[in-house]
């Protein structure tokens, strides 16, 4: 294996709009508004920027296509601007482009920005986008919550779990993080919420109820990534540095050929053992500190525990149930309310999860702030459980 | 024996069955809806005149040969101009040296294809695909008396289970009931006027004069299969001639209704399931005249038993305003979710039209099917080209499922989940069918050929082909 960017490569400010229905804010203002905050914790200048990703995911809604929405925002100095895409993993994918792109050299400071403005869509849930004209012919139109409510009946088949043993531990899940998102200032959903609510709300798709899915929301999250070297030259004390950011993409293997059973998210599974591997993490659930995983939907969050190798096979359920992925448990998951609460502007989701590890590993994190966290993991998943892009990255203090 | 022959049958009937006496409740109030006995078969959303005629010739196709020539009859077909048996010959995967017809406008076209077939002596075989999904007007009589449904028949040389022994028709421009293209629901005359010249004009000349082509008496008839314009017709006509036997479409009228194109096809189906060798059966199509065929059965007919399952198999409900967005009647404001647009591409739909018409995968070198062909095969490590590889009749099974109540779906809950293939292929597929109560892990599938799309903005539909149940529920009488 390539020797990787493990402490290449440090953030050195992030930013983060309050996530929600932002109806007085374009995605410019969205834009400016995490930039600003990024750019004023680095303590950089404008000028100093060498290169920029831009990650939108929804490309027809609002936002636009190209880079160019990102260079007129910021009004940007003439540098290279790229806008990448990646499904619900794009802001990932635009970190992972900044920050390869500092490990290479090729420049001194990058940002990664992500974006998106879902509630000018008109109605709840994400729009639906064709397939490619030939998939159109046969591909179904089921919605995301649809897609990945199969998980659930797959998994209570493979496991032998009974369904309602199963939707208590997924109503746990978003209990767990309306707890924790009742606590973040900038959190779409603010409200806690009682499992019994959780429980007794409409379903959305068999067995997701409405409470088991993340809403979409409005927002931006900013990272400027550098050198170590240049990082202190600013004067930075206490760096955050990425361990590693992997990323795996479906081929087709779990949707066309007959060997996955619809349990798990093999993409996730690969990402991760590449991530630990490239971050020298040996045990993954004693090592890491915080966990902000891709929670679209409860069930998401249940199995991506396992694909982490955070829970044993058949144990996320129970680990769940036991409180081990709360807020005082042993592997605080979703601590600033995840994408049920934070909310999920789709292209922003995986830079707001880094900005959440990045806030604890400094000790910023308010009244979420962890006792003790020395590495934290994001998990950035998009498309459906059987035709996925899944990003892994690990961060953690500089030594 | 020489000659051609009735050698298969299929007759096909949507899950639905509305009871008539939920919709004539809710039409109490005005006096309108007509009789309050029994069901209508009832498309669902994604149903039409194709795909019901594909299903019938499914089960009417030799599963060892295909028929050179093909037939589609109806006079709902969705299609100004499209060749909607060029649909059914791709979903069958028949080859495209096929000849292919499209017969409409009477719903007496099927009848007269097989008219044609029987007299033929090309020794060819024929398959004639019948399919209906009639738009109707609430309150109408016929929205109530009509049924949706596929009927198909084989006619070729070989053993088989009928032969004609004489035939007439009778040409007569007859307004009974008539629908166009400025009134696309049925508009029809007075009963007793339609029973009267219907009956005396066209129906009694026409069968006495097969009856006397055949030199068959009336009495000896064993069976008869008769296409009422409205009912009452056999009874006078069978009192006139002296017709003894009793007339097997009332069944279908009762438990599905008026079939249109595929009326006389599916009760013949029934008809010759029930038959013994040497029996003798009237067969009578009608609108704008009369085909009156004498038959003599030869042997058993290899698919005429779906008639009768189907009929007994279903799904029954009570929800009139359900059964009227269903049927088209009523247009329900669906939200924001349902304005999404799909334009077909044409270009796209040529180059991968056959593969998914007619659901034709690819098997690697290695053995492993795949759908749809891709250049690199999806089995790991596999290389090479991909030989045509059908899944339309490959058993199937459930890996996982969802009734999904946020994605737009005209009966929602949309259903779909990803399909195994018991030869190895795998794909994420819509479900048709489903109980309310949704299917499990490991459930058996089969395959049914359904509409993929619909583009109202452009008047353009596809399709493909959706799971089911490999059961249906039995009817609750």
């Amino acid at each position: 294996m390539a020797s990787g960017i493990r402490d290449r490569v440090v953030i050195v400010g992030m930013g983060c709009t309050a996530f929600g229905e932002r109806w007085n804010a374009s995605s410019e203002d969205l834009m400016v508004e995490a930039f600003d905050e990024a750019l004023t914790d680095a303590g950089l200048e404008r000028a100093s920027i060498d290169a920029a990703w831009l990650g939108s995911a929804l490309d027809d809604v609002n936002v636009g296509n190209s880079a160019l929405p990102l260079a007129f925002a910021l009004r940007l100095p003439p540098i290279p601007v790229t806008r990448v895409e990646n499904m619900c993993a794009t802001g990932t994918e635009a970190l992972r482009a900044a920050v390869y792109a500092v490990a290479a050299g090729a420049c001194d400071v990058a940002v990664a920005l992500g974006v998106e403005k879902l509630k000018d869509t008109g109605y709840g849930g994400l729009p639906l986008r064709t397939k490619g004209v030939a998939n159109d012919l046969w591909m179904p139109y089921g919605s995301a919550p649809g897609t990945f409510a199969q998980l659930a009946g797959a998994y209570a088949a493979r496991h032998g779990i009974i369904a309602e043993d199963l939707k208590r531990a997924m109503a746990h899940v978003s209990w767990k993080s309306h707890q924790n998102g009742a606590l973040n200032p900038k959190a779409h959903l603010r409200k806690a919420v009682s499992m019994e609510t959780i429980l007794d709300a409409p379903m959305i798709a068999d067995p997701l109820g409405l409470f088991d899915c993340c809403g979409v929301s409005d927002g931006a999250a900013c990272a400027i990534v550098t050198t170590p070297d240049i990082a202190r030259g600013l004067g930075k004390r206490d760096l955050v540095t990425l361990k590693s950011v992997q990323l795996c993409a479906s081929n087709g293997w779990e949707s066309g050929y007959g060997q996955w059973d619809g349990a798990y998210v093999r993409t996730t599974r690969e990402a991760a053992k590449r991530a630990y591997q490239e971050a020298g993490i040996g045990d993954p659930s004693a090592e890491l500190g915080l966990a902000e995983v891709h929670d679209c939907f409860s069930v998401t969050e249940l199995v991506t525990m396992e694909d982490l190798q955070l829970s044993d096979e058949g144990r996320a359920p129970f680990d769940i149930l036991d409180g081990r992925f709360d807020r005082s448990g042993s592997l605080p998951c979703q601590a600033d309310g995840g994408l049920k609460c934070f909310g999920h502007p789709v292209g922003a989701s995986g830079l707001r999860m880094a900005y959440e590890v990045y806030n604890q590993l400094l000790g910023r994190a308010g009244p979420r702030q962890q006792a003790q966290v020395d590495l934290g993991l994001t998990h950035n998943l998009g498309g459906t459980p059987y035709n996925s892009v899944a990003a892994v990255a690990v961060l953690g203090r500089l030594d | 024996m020489a000659g051609m022959i009735v050698k298969r049958m299929g007759a096909y009937l949507p899950l639905l069955r509305l009871r008539r006496r939920a919709a004539a409740d809710a039409l109490h109030w005005s006096g309108l809806g007509g009789g309050h006995k029994g069901y209508r078969s009832v498309a669902g959303w994604d149903e039409d005149a194709v795909s019901f005629a594909v299903e019938a010739a499914r089960l009417a196709k030799a599963p060892d040969a295909d028929p050179p020539a093909l037939v589609f009859a109806s006079t709902s077909a969705p299609f100004l101009e499209r060749s909607h048996a060029g649909i059914v010959v791709d979903a069958l995967a028949l080859p495209r040296t096929t000849r292919s017809v499209d017969v409409a406008n009477s719903r007496r076209c099927a009848v007269s294809m097989l008219a044609i077939a029987l007299s033929g002596s090309s020794g060819e075989d024929i398959l004639i695909a019948a399919g209906e999904r009639r738009p109707t007007a609430p309150g109408g009589a016929l929205q109530l008396a009509w049924g949706d449904a596929g009927a198909a028949i084989l006619v070729g040389e070989g053993p088989g289970g009928a032969r004609l022994l004489g035939a007439a028709s009778l040409t007569h421009d007859f307004a009974d009931v008539y629908a166009s293209r400025e009134h696309p629901t049925p508009y029809a005359s007075e009963d007793r006027f339609i029973r009267d010249v219907a009956v005396g004009d066209i129906m009694v000349p026409a069968i006495a004069s097969a009856l006397r082509a055949a030199g068959v008496a009336a009495a000896d008839i064993a069976a008869a299969v008769v296409h009422e314009p409205v009912s009452g017709c056999y009874r006078a006509i069978a009192a006139q001639l002296g017709l003894g036997a009793p007339n097997n479409l009332d069944r279908v009228v009762e438990a599905a209704g008026d079939l249109g194109a595929a009326h006389v096809l599916y009760g013949l189906a029934l008809a010759l399931d029930e038959a013994n060798p040497g029996d003798r059966l009237l067969v009578v199509g009608f609108g704008g005249g009369c085909d009156a065929l004498v038959l003599e059965v030869t042997g058993a007919t290899p698919g005429s038993d779906s008639a009768a399952r189907a009929l007994a198999q279903g799904q029954a409900f009570d929800e009139y305003v359900r059964f009227l967005s269903l049927s088209g009647s009523l247009d329900l404001d669906w939200g924001a979710r349902s304005e999404v647009e799909l334009k077909t591409s044409a270009s796209t739909l040529h180059r991968h039209g056959r593969d998914v018409t007619g659901f034709i995968g690819g098997r690697d070198t290695g053995g492993n099917v795949q759908f749809p062909k891709s250049p690199v095969p999806v089995a790991p490590g596999a290389t090479g080209g991909l030989i045509d590889t059908r899944l339309a009749d490959t058993p199937a099974t459930v890996v996982s499922f969802t009734s999904d109540r946020l994605a737009y779906c005209p009966d929602p809950p949309f259903k779909f989940g990803l399909v195994q293939f018991d030869n190895g292929a795998r794909l994420p597929m819509e479900f048709c069918d489903a109980p309310s109560g949704g299917i499990q892990v490991g459930e058996a599938l089969v395959m049914r050929f359904r509409v993929k799309a619909l583009d109202r903005k452009r008047g353009f539909r596809t399709y493909f082909w959706k799971a089911a149940p490999h059961q249906r529920p039995m009817l609750e009488i």
